[in-house]
């Protein structure tokens, strides 16, 4: 699902409530089945987190190190953890950089190595907050066929975005927000990004929603 | 949380602190140059005052050495609660470690556990050289340093973990424990005993655990002291990290979840 909106429309804030880095005022936040609130450890066992920004690693360790350290605390097994740092490395096009500290990255490169770390875990439910904002186009494809294959495998992807091409080029459906509501939700499949992009300026996007639950596979 | 899981996590963090350690070489070689400078000014301190000057009945050079030693230990200590959430907010990793599969509070106590262990090695260091390099003397260490030792560990953890409370919930918790350390230097018998204090601060100190420590960790190392003798001191400090240690955990626990409610996790 994409969630698309003006900048201050809640994209961001809603990533952050199902990952249960804040926590709701009011209503309710059941991602997998567990209440945020209730059992947010069980919440985080299930959800990866992309974050935006370059500042989430520590900056004198390794990309692997990195990867490594994350993984620990994530519970992936010792048994699988090198293999699948290695395989998450190959997949991000990060294997060059592996043993660079991560002070020396570029903004693509932490682009991709949080998407990695979001990864390692093999989450249910994922979160991308603008995945491919700081990506060259060849990178930005590998990412999209990635959410696709992930999306296939039963891995419920969130996708903050502004772009329309993103939008149409993973979504099946797409939540539009406005000033922290949900202005509409619906099927986008078999749409290209100039017919989201023509919906969304023609202000087609306004359909009031009486019943503000949305449900996902993996949240709702 | 199995064992296992448990053991691979602090391996997990243990490393990481030595990798980051090693590749900031130059501020352990800049603390090893202030503590022997430490070292040289309480020694030549102790000699100008003369050996006339005992107090408690000891060597003021050994006094100051067990002193200073364990109450930076144990400042230290309770100073690196309030960095690992510091450092985390600073690099912007803090978000991301509270929504990893490892509980908050296990995650800060591990880190602390980790930081502990590298102080320790400081304060062995640094007894090391006051007794090998300016003569100092634990003449009769006795076995009522073990649990004075782990007590205190576990009230600075406690003391800690609210330190590490007001750093997520006021982001400044570095001043008000810059604030409280100095207190704590004048109150505790950390440079001379608490007996010269007029009566008011004197109640003052006794109501500090800083105090007990360094008192009961001075009797255990140069007085011999085993853990009967010590006991008065002993059930002092385990009263004060029985009621503290769960005041600490709840107030880092609750200090988080405001934090999630008003999206200042990573504020600094």
């Amino acid at each position: 699902m994409a969630l698309i909106g003006a900048n201050g429309s809640g994209k961001t804030t809603l990533l952050k409530l199902i990952s249960t880095m804040l926590l709701p005022d009011q209503g309710q936040v059941i991602v997998n089945g567990s209440d945020t609130l209730r059992g947010p450890q069980r919440v985080r066992s299930s959800v990866g987190f992309a974050v935006a920004g370059e500042r989430s690693f520590f900056p004198r360790l390794t990309a692997r190190e990195n990867l490594d350290f994350f993984a620990a605390l994530d519970d992936v097994s010792t048994g699988q953890r090198k293999a699948r740092i290695e395989f998450m490395l190959a997949r991000t096009g990060l294997c060059d950089a592996a043993d660079t500290l991560v002070m020396k990255f570029s903004a693509g490169m932490y682009q991709r190595l949080a998407i990695a770390r979001a990864l390692m875990k093999q989450p249910a439910v994922l979160l991308l907050d603008e995945p491919t904002r700081s990506l060259d186009p060849g990178v930005k494809a590998d990412v999209w066929e990635l959410v696709r294959e992930l999306s296939a495998g039963g891995t419920t992807a969130v996708i903050a975005t502004h772009s329309f091409q993103e939008t149409a080029a993973v979504a099946d459906s797409v939540a539009v927000l406005r000033r922290g509501e949900l202005l509409d939700y619906r099927e986008i499949k078999g749409l290209n990004a100039e017919d989201v992009g023509s919906l969304y300026f023609r202000g087609e996007w306004h359909a009031p929603m009486n019943d503000s639950e949305v449900v996902l596979e993996g949240c709702q | 949380m199995s064992l296992a899981a448990l053991a691979d996590k602090t391996a997990a963090i243990f490393r990481r602190d030595l990798l980051t350690a090693f590749r900031y070489r130059s501020a352990f070689l800049l603390t090893a140059a202030g503590a022997l400078t430490e070292l040289a000014a309480f020694y030549y301190l102790s000699r100008a005052i003369g050996p006339g000057f005992r107090p408690e009945g000891l060597d003021y050079f050994s006094f100051l050495l067990i002193g200073t030693g364990f109450y930076t230990f144990l400042i230290m200590g309770i100073h690196s609660f309030l960095q690992t959430v510091q450092d985390a907010q600073h690099n912007g990793t803090f978000e991301v470690l509270m929504t990893t599969s490892t509980r908050p509070s296990v995650l800060v106590l591990l880190s602390a556990l980790s930081a502990f262990s590298r102080n320790a090695a400081q304060m062995v260091l640094y007894l090391g050289v006051g007794l090998l390099v300016f003569n100092g003397a634990l003449p009769r260490p006795g076995a009522g340093c073990v649990p004075v030792f782990l007590l205190s560990v576990l009230i600075a953890m406690a003391i800690g973990l609210m330190a590490a409370a007001l750093q997520v919930a006021m982001q400044k918790g570095s001043a008000i424990l810059w604030a409280l350390g100095a207190g704590a230097w004048l109150f505790t018998g950390t440079l001379f005993p608490i007996a010269t204090l007029p009566q008011p601060l004197r109640f003052a100190a006794e109501l500090i655990p800083i105090t007990h420590a360094l008192h009961a960790m001075r009797m255990a190392l140069l007085e011999g002291a085993a853990t009967t003798t010590l006991s008065h001191e002993i059930g002092i400090l385990a009263i004060f990290a029985f009621l503290l240690l769960p005041l600490g955990l709840a107030t880092f626990s609750y200090s988080l979840t405001q934090a999630r409610r008003e999206g200042t996790l990573s504020c600094y």
